[in-house]
């Protein structure tokens, strides 16, 4: 047959996309589900580094069933509207931060470090250049941060890209997002700026949009909890009053 | 405001050859004079420029996961992603064609002085990679993908010109041996690249 | 094994190194290699891409429509590296991550294309396997070297372990952050090709 006639051209052609099409449709088919599973394994690896623990990735899913306690999803008001750990782990917060405030899903997650309860507040933002997220903990006064971590998909190597660096994300550890039982969130400052009213870290010099992106991912999203924060703060001992009660109860009932 | 702010963004902050290294094979093989690297910066940015929105359309109605949910509501599910790389490349060798079909009709004389080159685009890193960069990028709409591809088309010519208009200049230097020609061109592009770090902060 | 087959295997790693010499694979030579661990598996990876799609178009060479020769070898090369990308993203899912869009530019890694023209569309398939295995070791080679550089002197660290004793940094030294930032790559892509080129020196530009 002719190497260069048309219809040798044609049949080759197609032939060769149906080989091609065949061929990798097959492979992602085979490896999708390894692939998920790895997606679902950095997500835990990274909700545990929210709470200073850096797990390598073959031992993450252990340690995470190991430190989260309970996940759970709330509405604008603090009230549960899920327990379903699973629903919680797979909410797209992309799609969540879309809704205005009172539609949102909110997910929590309660881990337990040295006997003390740490509540864990995913984050999703822009940055400059694409989506940034993290995940921010706070100690059970809802009010003290006790670690955060942040990632993103696209920022400028050696700018924005570093608020995944420990030398920033270290700053936030202590923060207070509460000011005089008022809701403040953190500011990201420039160097020499002051903040007024409410507890700051250093931006990321050079990485302006970015830095600014994280202080207002921080605000929109932890705003959402307010609610939810303030029950904590006003909560802490009467859930422990509450529990002795319980108990008594369940002692006397014997 | 903010289309002007990509715009600027992706010539100088995101540059294709001083950040990303993109396109850097043509680039060293061609930028010996400013005239021919000033032909090929004219056809890489014109190949970017349709290249970058139909690719973005390509990837938000066929690509994406749940980009065909258009054709069926069933379909939001079904993640083609895994085949961009395919498409794109697809798309681009097209384009390339046309555009190599438009030139030698139009511009006979580039066309002789461009010779392998002009093909040669359709493998250009830069192109691809714009393409790729774009997908990461989550654009709002088709108007700022093209955008981005023409500024990361005019980020790239502005690089090669200049350095060619440097190594025009470097003939009449002494060099020593061993560096002469590539080992000098990649010395120069690395500190022209450490200059360009200094519009990282910019902002308008 | 005869000596044309050795030079085919041996060649690229210096007198005809890919990167170096033949100027191809540049651009991800530079972005990769601010860490050791992503430009090795980069390195492997195209490597593998190289030798298979070599093998695959000599097989095909006598068949392939001379009107869309480009094309075909670009698909052969496309669907090779998607399968590449597929397996990572499936058993190394965070060096995935950090050489996230370098990947799909394998296929616009001028090594690819120019072995295929040069060596696999006139040459048998076992050669073309060589030939590509070579060249992915030159590229290798090369990636190997700039990377070693930039992550020791800009982190102190190599593969990801501290290498830089704690007493230095008490002394004073400091990790020269500009090392991983990417013009210090050409530096040092551009400083290789110095010593190469004292030590070969028929390949000196007049």
């Amino acid at each position: 047959m002719n190497k260069n006639g048309n219809i040798y051209t044609f049949i080759y052609a197609s032939v060769m996309v149906i080989i091609v099409a065949a061929a990798l449709a097959f492979v992602n088919g085979s490896l999708k589900d390894k692939q998920k599973k790895n997606v679902e394994i950095d997500k835990m690896s990274q909700i545990l580094k929210s709470v200073k623990i850096n797990s390598p990735l073959s031992e993450a899913e252990a340690r995470y069933g190991e430190t989260i306690v309970d996940s759970y999803l709330i509405d604008a008001t603090g009230q549960k509207v899920s327990e379903d750990a699973a629903e919680t782990f797979a909410l797209d917060m992309s799609k969540e931060v879309a809704k205005p405030a009172a539609e949102r899903r909110l997910p929590v997650y309660e881990a337990s470090i040295d006997g003390q309860k740490k509540y864990i507040i995913p984050l999703y933002g822009a940055g400059l250049w694409g989506p940034i997220w993290g995940y921010i903990s706070l100690d059970s006064d809802g009010n003290t941060v006790y670690a955060a971590t942040f990632s993103h998909e696209g920022e400028t190597p050696g700018l924005g890209a570093e608020i995944t660096t420990a030398k920033f994300q270290e700053q936030f550890s202590g923060k207070h997002v509460f000011q005089e039982q008022q809701f403040r969130s953190l500011a990201v400052l420039k160097a020499g700026a002051k903040a007024e009213g409410q507890d700051a870290v250093d931006a990321i010099s050079g990485g302006t949009v970015t830095s600014r992106g994280v202080e207002t991912m921080l605000f929109d999203c932890l705003s959402a909890y307010e609610a939810f924060l303030k029950g904590l703060q006003a909560a802490p001992a009467t859930d422990e009053a509450a529990e002795n009660n319980e108990n008594e109860q369940a002692n006397v009932e014997e | 405001m903010e289309t002007f702010n990509l715009f600027i963004k992706s010539i100088f902050v995101d540059n294709m050859i001083f950040a990303y290294f993109l396109g850097m094979c043509s680039y060293l093989a061609v930028s010996k004079t400013v005239k021919t690297s000033t032909g090929l910066g004219i056809a890489v940015t014109f190949v970017l420029l349709i290249t970058v929105p139909v690719n973005y359309l390509l990837d938000t109605y066929v690509l994406r996961e749940g980009a065909l949910t258009w054709l069926n509501e069933s379909f939001a599910s079904v993640d083609l992603s895994f085949l961009s790389f395919i498409l794109f490349i697809a798309i681009i060798a097209s384009m390339v064609q046309i555009v190599e079909m438009v030139v030698e009709r139009f511009a006979p004389a580039l066309y002789a002085q461009l010779g392998i080159f002009l093909p040669l685009i359709a493998v250009n890193c830069a192109i691809l990679g714009a393409s790729l960069f774009m997908q990461q990028r989550n654009f709002a709409n088709v108007g700022q993908a093209t955008v981005y591809g023409l500024g990361s088309g005019l980020g790239w010519m502005m690089a090669i010109v200049a350095l060619a208009a440097v190594r025009e200049h470097l003939k009449y230097n002494k060099i020593p041996a061993p560096l002469k020609g590539l080992g000098i061109a990649f010395i120069l592009t690395g500190l022209m690249g450490m200059a360009f770090m200094g519009f990282m902060g910019i902002k308008f | 094994m005869s000596p044309e087959r050795k030079d085919i295997l041996f060649g690229p790693l210096s007198k005809n190194n890919p990167v170096i010499v033949l100027v191809l694979g540049i651009c991800s030579a530079l972005a990769v290699t601010a860490q050791l661990k992503p430009a090795l598996v980069m390195g492997v990876s195209v490597t593998v891409v190289v030798a298979f799609s070599n093998v695959i178009i000599s097989l095909l060479r006598n068949t392939i429509p001379s009107r869309i020769r480009i094309i075909v070898q670009l698909v052969v090369v496309a669907a090779l590296v998607i399968i590449v990308e597929q397996i990572l993203k499936a058993y190394a899912y965070e060096v995935w991550g950090q050489l996230s869009v370098y990947i799909g530019l394998i296929i616009t890694n001028c090594i690819l294309m120019g072995r295929l023209e040069a060596f696999a569309l006139g040459n048998g398939p076992f050669d073309s396997f060589l030939d590509g295995i070579g060249n992915g070791l030159g590229y290798t080679a090369i990636l190997v070297i700039v990377a070693f550089f930039r992550e020791l002197l800009g982190s102190g660290a190599l593969l990801g372990f501290h290498i830089i004793p704690q007493s230095f940094y008490d002394a004073g030294y400091m990790n020269n952050g500009l090392m991983i930032m990417p013009p210090m790559a050409l530096v040092v892509v551009g400083c290789i090709i110095w010593v190469h080129r004292s030590m070969n020196k028929d390949l000196q530009e007049k």
